[in-house]
């Protein structure tokens, strides 16, 4: 069942356990990108079933490695057994969903027309000679890009907001992404991981919903996950004692 | 961090990679350009000649893209160069989360 067709169990303490598989204590790594998916969703599956028999599961990230043995595991569990027991709790019945929401390249391009200063910028560029206009116009065309990022900030700010009210815990990721095959021409203007109960998401589905029938606006809404994002530094360190 | 270049076309990789070194210029000269131009102390002509120039380099590297097909390629050398620069700036601003970062990959005693 586990990885490498590994034998999959649980050390328990008290009223909480670890699922677990005996492995060498050194990180996994591998040059085979196939054998690092299988890996990877392996793990990802282990995570589904424990989330289906034990309902809520604290999801370690793959290559959380414990030196030693059951006991030591079974230490750990005893040591760190007020923070998971919270945790525990805090994601009862509780999923991770992801949320990205991207608009058209140029949704922006129109909206800052209104700006007086940029408007007498163009004005500008009509009536002076070739060079001084080709600087006028790398200057407008920069002014441009900076009116796009401030009214995408504000779209992102005020659909976070929103969002936020809906759901039990927001975490907003910067890193930069690709925007996939399907939303090409499109830029993302937000990309969040939520926490929320299954029997409140609903309510964020449809408001999403709304969202993604706007004008311009496109949204990915994934899920249920088991919520990575939400488990702190449980899941980062990666081989133990 | 490597930085791709074609092993098949070396040449249009080499390229590539010179192409997109001088734009990151041309966009530093740009800048200054503007700057000295709204400084208010040059003249209009010394602003056009000023523009003309920088319009002319413009060109002739519109134009070496195009003969050689390096579109992709200068964007994709560019991308590579921001992401490393992004990331000499975080490690700059986050160095206690770097530290975490490399104590991940190192096994615990």
């Amino acid at each position: 069942m586990g990885i490498e067709d590994s034998h999959v169990y649980t050390v328990a303490f008290n009223d909480i356990g670890a699922v677990v598989h005996r492995c060498e204590t050194k990180p996994y790594k591998t040059e085979d990108k196939e054998k690092a998916g299988e890996w990877i969703l392996t793990h990802q599956y282990v995570i589904d079933l424990a989330t289906k028999e034990f309902s809520t599961v604290i999801p370690l990230t793959f290559d959380t490695i414990f030196k030693g043995d059951d006991e030591t595991v079974q230490q750990w569990l005893r040591e760190e057994y007020r923070q998971l027991k919270t945790m525990l709790e805090r994601l009862e019945g509780k999923a991770e969903y992801g949320v990205q929401v991207f608009v058209e390249n140029d949704f922006f391009e129109k909206a800052p027309e209104e700006n007086e200063e940029i408007w007498k910028l163009k004005k500008e560029i009509e009536n002076k000679p070739k060079g001084a206009a080709y600087l006028l116009q790398k200057k407008l065309e920069r002014k441009l890009e900076l009116e796009r990022k401030v009214l995408a900030d504000k779209y992102a700010k005020n659909l976070y907001n929103e969002i936020k009210k809906l759901v039990d815990d927001v975490k907003l990721d910067t890193t930069k992404k690709e925007v996939p095959e399907k939303w090409k021409g499109k830029q993302m203007i937000l990309n969040l991981a939520c926490l929320a109960h299954k029997d409140k998401i609903q309510n964020l589905g449809n408001m999403l919903g709304e969202v993604d029938e706007r004008e311009g606006f496109a949204v990915r809404f994934t899920g249920p996950w088991p919520p990575y994002s939400f488990v702190g530094e449980i899941g980062r360190s990666k081989v133990r004692r | 961090m490597p930085i791709k270049i074609d092993e098949d076309n070396l040449k249009s990789g080499l390229l590539g990679l010179v192409v997109a070194l001088v734009e990151i210029i041309q966009d530093v000269l740009e800048r200054e350009a503007m700057r000295r131009m709204e400084s208010g102390r040059l003249k209009d002509e010394e602003i056009d000649q000023l523009g003309k120039g920088l319009m002319e380099l413009d060109a002739a590297l519109e134009h070496i893209k195009k003969e050689n097909n390096l579109d992709t390629i200068v964007r994709s050398v560019r991308a590579d160069l921001d992401k490393l620069v992004e990331e000499t700036i975080d490690i700059m601003a986050n160095p206690e989360r770097w530290e975490r970062e490399m104590e991940k990959t190192e096994v615990r005693q």
